[in-house]
């Protein structure tokens, strides 16, 4: 998928892989399209433009942290104490903890935003988005500027289909489906469909690799 | 004075059948007097006139019945003499209920003479043949108040339907500038030929109140907007303009509806743009004013006569003889139809106004107004009941809509109960004139949408002002 | 194997005092109050008692700016468990319903014109004041059914109906109607006058069969002037619901059949 950075190398990060790993993580290999982590908040908060781009910058702001947070507690703490086994544990117990925090911060200073997500937001936190995120880092092992701008693509990314999908929904939300269809069902639907039209973007990432190399 | 083809047309419009032979060459005849009329205190746009005579009061023609009640308001004058049977409330062409005045014109007080109410130009019951009913002026000499004061005195508000108190809008707001004035001769709506006739017929008229118009704005250009179907109308109106001094101009506009619209009157005219409510046209420097109301100006200064008739276009493959009538302002539906030789066969609808944005009535007891410029009988052939179906997003609507509005959008988010996105999409531009509807293939009544839209926006606006005003006040 | 141990605790540890530390400087203390009061409503979000849902309301209460008993779903119940949650007395209402003041169905009261339009009470009022006969009467286009937010208004032959059971006296219905029609009345009345025509007998029997002809004869036989169980507006009589009738034979006395006992169940009039 990306071509390997050497964990020394930790801030080196060249232009070819920015593009590569935008054009990857936002139309490839979709987080929520391709890849179907992070669902839930998709469904839940996507009926409106305003929480769908409330939600999208919560998601940037915890996975973009949380992933810096998960790469220095491995590299410091986990790898060199031969714990690798147990990254899962350690990073869902990092995760919950922040987003706990971002949702006390919310409610103190964007109380309007933090009505608006509700439900949704500690929802990030058992989201396998966040969690899932981390774990390609991990399994990837690049250094901690390509790790962190690769869960930044990620949930640019997330954010860019949840947009989208938002738009679809207001307009779907004017019309006069079956009985049977309505609400969720019809979403459902829309949103397989969205699926299958990025599935359309694939093998961009490898023609975009021959192009840069 | 030249004649200028217009260089601006608006995109949007459509061209329903206009069926105005019917009509066209009829002169304007003038009916006899009805037995009854129910003259309505609610003939205009704003506040409704005040009655001033009880059940059992003589009044003759021209006597103030309905005093004018508050700024945006117009008075009412008896349009002929009579006696007053009742003062209740009677149901109007838009289907509101207001105060009418009802008068036997038949009844006379005791001790007169019926040779006094035999004279007169043609109407049967004239109390004062040889005087006129208001002082006339001169309105070289007179002053601008004095003309404007006339006008209100008058009772003359615009009669191409909308019925805005013509006074307040010859007085421009201070810091507003009048720099044109556009008549408009246009008469997009079909059947309807009153306007026609009246600019035939009544050039030299429209000519005597555009001067006395230009006097009052402060000298503004007179455009004159006339449809390019209407050849005879426009030779008429260059005639009796050919000697005028000062920038006016004829503009032959392209045959669009709605092009008699005010916005795009000024539009095609002058080429400005009103920008949206609550945006007036004198905010673009601009007044329009219908060809009937400045006749109707003239003959209150000059003559001193009130607004007390009109001509009405009944038409309509429904009935006898189609015409254009010259009725008092009261006169029942009923009675405009036995003029015109009864209804040939059984009307299938009943159409007070133009086809596209008359309103459909249930019963011919409704009486005329100041603003009624046609009854139409359309036979069951002509009338289509439809029953609609879902949007298809073919986007007729949106490239027949005059004001550029998504009238597709607006429509679907009023059937799902969603007025905050239809005012997001503009609704409120909405100038009512059933362009989408006419062109939608699925028989969607979008302008009905348009108007349940506008309606819940205006209630909610009005709710809100009064909580304000009460919350102020605490 | 300590070492993991040590390693997850150590890790959660801080974490717990990272978030000790931010709960202490950075939440925002609520009333426990609201919590209380949102459970103890019933939950509609119906919007009758003038907020936005239910916790809106819950918030107007703990601030003591909302009158305890405008949740008509809650009733009387919910208003008294409000109250010992706030601490102050509890105020007695009555449980309300809605009422549809006509019973003009398609057979009974004319229509003028055939209406072709949106299926909605407001722009059939609007186009020429409705396509029925009677200008007063209920148009059955239902822009009452569908702001119910328990559906308890149905549509039958052109007429609207409330179903006393399912009505929780939100008012919603009452706003929507253009005629406005419809009342809240007392769920304890059980006789109704079921019309809204205040014109005379004769103009009222050109447009419906069953109208109110202002006959007096439903006063007559409750007792008369005295007994103040009606009034009258124009020539339509009103129930007193304030001292309203009991004796049911009144209803079957009436000539023009206008009055009912009891209308809201289905099988009711």
């Amino acid at each position: 998928m990306v071509w390997t950075v050497s964990a020394e190398n930790w801030y080196n990060i060249g232009m070819s892989y920015i593009i590569i790993t935008l054009v990857g993580a936002v139309l490839v290999n979709n987080f929520v399209l391709s890849r179907f982590l992070g669902c839930c908040p998709f469904l839940g908060v996507s009926k409106k433009l305003d929480t769908a781009l409330g939600m999208s910058g919560a998601v940037v702001f915890v996975m973009t942290i949380a992933s810096a947070v998960t790469w220095c507690l491995d590299h410091w703490l986990l790898t060199p104490n031969g714990l690798g086994y147990i990254h899962t544990l350690a990073f869902i117990l990092v995760i919950a903890a922040l987003v706990q925090f971002i949702d006390i911060a919310m409610k103190k200073f964007v109380p309007p935003l933090h009505a608006a997500l509700g439900i949704f937001l500690p929802l990030i936190t058992t989201n396998c988005a966040v969690l899932g995120a981390a774990e390609l880092n991990y399994k990837q092992g690049l250094g901690f500027v390509p790790s962190v701008f690769f869960s930044f693509a990620a949930a640019v990314g997330f954010g860019f289909a949840l947009v989208l999908f938002s738009g679809i929904r207001e307009k779907l939300a004017h019309a006069d489906p079956p009985r049977c269809f309505r609400g969720i069902a019809l979403a459902l639907v829309t949103g397989g469909l969205l699926a299958l039209a990025f599935m359309g973007f694939s093998g961009l990432d490898k023609g975009i690799e021959r192009i840069l190399k | 004075m030249k004649t200028v083809k217009s260089s601006f047309k608006f995109k949007g419009g459509v061209h329903p059948d206009y069926n105005k032979e019917l009509a066209r060459d009829k002169a304007i005849e003038r009916m006899p007097v009805p037995a009854e009329l129910v003259v309505s205190m609610s003939q205009h746009l704003g506040a409704p006139a005040k009655c001033v005579v009880k059940a059992g009061d003589f009044v003759t023609r021209g006597q103030l019945i309905g005093e004018k009640n508050g700024f945006i308001s117009v008075c009412v004058r008896a349009p002929a003499d009579g006696k007053v049977k009742a003062v209740e409330k009677r149901l109007g062409p838009a289907g509101g209920k207001a105060d009418a005045v009802i008068l036997d014109t038949t009844a006379k007080p005791e001790g007169e003479s019926d040779e006094r109410r035999e004279t007169g130009d043609g109407s049967s019951h004239v109390s004062r043949p040889s005087s006129p009913i208001l002082p006339p002026l001169d309105w070289k000499t007179a002053s601008r108040e004095d003309l404007l004061k006339r006008v209100e005195e008058a009772g003359i508000c615009g009669m191409g339907g909308a019925g805005f108190p013509t006074n307040v809008k010859l007085n421009p707001p201070p810091g507003k500038r009048c720099e044109y004035l556009v008549l408009n001769g246009a008469e997009c709506e079909p059947y309807l030929t009153a306007d026609y006739r009246v600019m035939l017929e009544r050039a030299d008229r429209i000519r005597v109140g555009v001067e006395i118009m230009r006097k009052v704005l402060g000298g503004p250009a007179v455009r004159i907007a006339i449809e390019a179907n209407k050849p005879e109308a426009i030779a008429a109106m260059e005639k009796a303009f050919a000697d005028i001094d000062g920038n006016v101009e004829i503009v032959v506009l392209p045959v669009l509806y709605p092009q008699g619209s005010e916005k795009h009157q000024i539009f095609a005219t002058v080429g400005r743009v009103v920008p949206e409510p609550p945006a007036l046209p004198i905010d673009v420097g601009c007044v329009v004013e219908n060809v009937g109301t400045v006749a109707a100006i003239a003959d209150a200064v000059e003559k001193g006569e009130p607004l007390l008739e009109r001509v009405t276009t009944v038409s309509g493959d429904a009935v006898a003889e189609p015409k254009n009538v010259l009725a008092p302002s009261g006169t029942k539906y009923s009675d405009l139809i036995a003029f015109c030789g009864g209804e040939k066969v059984p009307p299938a609808k009943l159409i007070s106004g133009g086809t596209m944005m008359g309103f459909a009535v249930s019963t011919p007891e409704i009486a005329t107004t100041k603003t009624t410029s046609g009854l139409l009988l359309l036979s069951p052939k002509r009338v289509f009941q439809y029953s609609s179906q879902a949007c298809i997003n073919c986007g007729r609507c949106v490239r027949a809509c005059p004001m550029n509005l998504n009238a597709a959008e607006i429509a679907k988010a009023v059937e799902a109960d969603d007025v905050k996105a239809a005012e997001d999409a503009h609704v409120m531009t909405c100038i009512e004139c059933g362009a989408c509807s006419f062109s939608c293939p699925a028989y969607r009544p979008i302008t009905q949408f348009c108007r349940r839209a506008k309606n819940s926006i205006r209630a909610r606006i009005a709710a809100e002002k009064a909580k304000a005003a009460a919350a102020a006040g605490k | 194997m300590t070492m993991a141990i040590l390693c997850i605790a150590g890790v959660g540890l801080v974490a717990a005092v990272v978030l000790a530390i931010a709960d202490r400087y950075l939440s925002v203390r609520e009333d426990p109050r609201i919590g209380m009061v949102t459970a103890a409503l019933p939950g509609a979000n119906c919007g009758g008692c003038g907020f936005p849902g239910c916790d809106g309301y819950a918030r107007a209460l703990v601030a003591g700016t909302a009158p305890n008993g405008a949740c008509a779903a809650g009733g009387e119940a919910c208003a008294a468990e409000i109250a010992k949650i706030l601490g102050v007395a509890a105020v007695a209402t009555e449980r309300r319903v809605a009422l549809v003041k006509c019973c003009g169905t398609r057979s009974e009261a004319i229509r003028v014109g055939d209406y072709n339009g949106i299926c909605d009470c407001n722009v059939a009022a609007a186009t020429a004041g409705g396509d029925k006969g009677c200008t007063y009467g209920c148009l059955g286009y239902g822009a009452c059914a569908n702001v119910c937010p328990k559906g308890a208004i149905s549509i039958r032959d052109g007429l609207a109906k409330v179903d006393k059971r399912l009505c929780i006296g939100c008012g919603k219905c009452v706003t929507a109607c253009p005629k406005k029609i419809i009342e809240l009345v007392p769920a304890s009345a059980t006789i109704h006058v079921l019309c809204a025509n205040p014109d005379k007998g004769p103009q009222v029997r050109k447009v419906c069969g069953v109208g109110c002809m202002g006959c007096h004869l439903c006063e007559k036989n409750s007792g008369g002037k005295e007994a103040n169980h009606f009034t009258f507006q124009g020539f339509l009589a009103k129930v007193n619901y304030e001292n309203p009738p009991t004796d049911e034979q009144i209803v079957a006395k009436c000539p023009a059949k206008c009055m009912s006992v009891d209308p809201h169940f289905e099988s009711g009039h």
